[in-house]
């Protein structure tokens, strides 16, 4: 980890980082992601900003190890792996301490709500059934979902698709958190109750969190780092101060459109 | 694990008992007519209950049951995956730390062996209950010669030999169409050619499987 990424994260200490990505570049065959660096802080958000097709989406699915990296490293909450040959049995153990929402949601379509949610808790803690139950129906509600929890997925709105994913992601405590695009495809209001929703419950929950977002407002609500991608590589890195003052192009664009000073 | 096998079992298996139920009924009747067809030149129709037995039991069973269930389950099967492939479904899986083999193919893979040995048996009584229509109600042969000539002619090992491939083409089925559905694109346009690719990958292996089968157990002494 750099110096310079180190600061850039509120003076947390190399232990305190949840995240740590060196030099990540991928995938396997042609590179889209080059050569990122960045850490998430215990209980930070840091965000990940950049415009579609810059490599966002790929790079969460590099951290999770769900594309394979020609090159680069990952330390998830003190667990390092090599993130060209990780080792999927270390890697599913790792995945289970990390929440994931998708730009998609992702939801198990053939699962009712409930079910998505206990599902991590079913499958990786030994609570019982009932009590699992009794758990994603309190998380569902927590997330704001209304009405019947037996429904499927396909019957809901693509704001309660959204916090389903949400519950789901935050159901087994996890200390990291990487979130996909999480207003995509919502309404101003709709995406503003969501952005309140996961930053009451992250900060419930105390975990960290990577949020991927071409939104500028994300970064300027939500972090306490941003990262600029564009073309797969981290073209600036600060905290907010220092990105509403960046000089650089693609930021100042991504600043400028917006009429942010 | 049980209970996704239980799950599974539901719409693979009893779903499909209707379908099994009537084709071999039909096809039992079919059999009986194109055997005593062939016989009656030579005053032999009787005889086609001895056919019936055997052949029911170690070739159309399992096969009838093995294309039904392809064509209404392997294409079930791969497009329910491609689907949950190009929704993302696949990879929240692998994100949550859960393995999509053990967790959706293991349990269609058990229900398909539990369902196709089991439709399989339902198979072959209920073509054998199509070949007595055919003889007795039909061409007007007594009943009770039917059951004899049915006794002499079937054996255990019969049986053996057609629930064995039921065991076979369940795994093939299960295995083939699983790959197909998880092994596509995260595309939507996927899911479409993925169930096209299984139901005809399937059919194909399940009768170059039978016919392996038949060739091996006419080699094995006491099985043939």
């Amino acid at each position: 980890m750099s110096p310079a990424l180190q600061g850039t994260v509120g003076g947390t200490t190399p232990e305190d980082f949840v995240l740590e990505v060196a030099d990540l570049t991928g995938p396997a065959g042609v590179p889209v992601v080059r050569h990122v660096s960045l850490a998430v802080g215990r209980g930070r958000t840091h965000v990940v900003l950049g415009a579609m097709h810059s490599g966002k989406s790929l790079l969460l699915r590099l951290i999770l190890g769900l594309e394979r990296s020609r090159h680069g490293s990952i330390t998830i909450d003190g667990v390092a792996f090599d993130a060209a040959r990780p080792n999927e049995d270390e890697l599913r153990r790792i995945r289970r301490g990390v929440g994931v929402v998708f730009e998609s949601s992702a939801l198990v379509s053939r699962l009712t709500l409930v079910e998505n949610v206990e599902l991590p808790v079913v499958e990786h803690t030994a609570v019982a059934a009932a009590d699992a139950r009794d758990m994603a129906t309190q998380l569902l509600r927590e997330v704001g979902v209304l009405g019947d929890l037996e429904r499927t997925p396909d019957r809901l709105s693509r704001l309660d698709r959204r916090r389903t994913a949400l519950a789901r992601a935050l159901v087994l405590k996890p200390s990291l958190l990487l979130v996909d695009e999480p207003g995509h495809g919502l309404d101003a209001d709709a995406a503003a109750e969501l952005d309140d929703t996961l930053l009451g419950l992250q900060e419930r929950y105390g975990c960290a969190a990577l949020i991927c977002s071409q939104e500028l407002r994300y970064a300027f609500r939500l972090p306490h780092a941003v990262s600029v991608l564009a073309r797969g590589t981290v073209v600036d890195h600060g905290d907010l101060d220092h990105l509403r003052h960046s000089r650089h192009d693609v930021v100042r664009r991504l600043v400028d459109r917006r009429g942010v000073a | 694990m049980a209970a996704g096998v239980m799950r599974e079992l539901d719409g693979l298996g009893f779903g499909a008992i209707r379908l099994v139920a009537a084709s071999s009924l039909l096809v039992g009747l079919i059999t009986v007519f194109q055997v005593a067809y062939q016989l009656a030149p030579y005053g032999a129709e009787v005889v086609s209950a001895r056919a019936i037995a055997w052949f029911v039991a170690r070739e159309i069973g399992p096969i009838v049951v093995a294309v039904l269930v392809v064509a209404r389950s392997a294409a079930a099967i791969a497009g329910e995956f491609a689907s949950m492939s190009a929704n993302g479904e696949i990879d929240a899986l692998r994100a949550m730390g859960l393995d999509p083999v053990k967790y959706l193919v293991v349990p269609k893979l058990g229900a398909l062996l539990i369902a196709l040995p089991a439709l399989t048996a339902i198979a072959i009584v209920l073509a054998v209950v199509g070949g007595w229509v055919g003889m007795s109600v039909v061409l007007g042969f007594n009943t009770a010669l039917y059951l004899e000539h049915l006794h002499e002619s079937l054996a255990i090992r019969d049986l053996g030999v057609g629930l064995g491939k039921s065991v076979l083409f369940a795994m093939l089925i299960g295995l083939v169409a699983a790959d197909e559905g998880l092994g596509v694109e995260r595309r939507i346009s996927a899911i479409g050619a993925a169930a096209t690719r299984a139901v005809v990958f399937c059919l194909l292996g399940v009768l170059a499987a039978d016919t392996l089968v038949n060739v091996v157990v006419y080699f094995i002494p006491g099985l043939t």
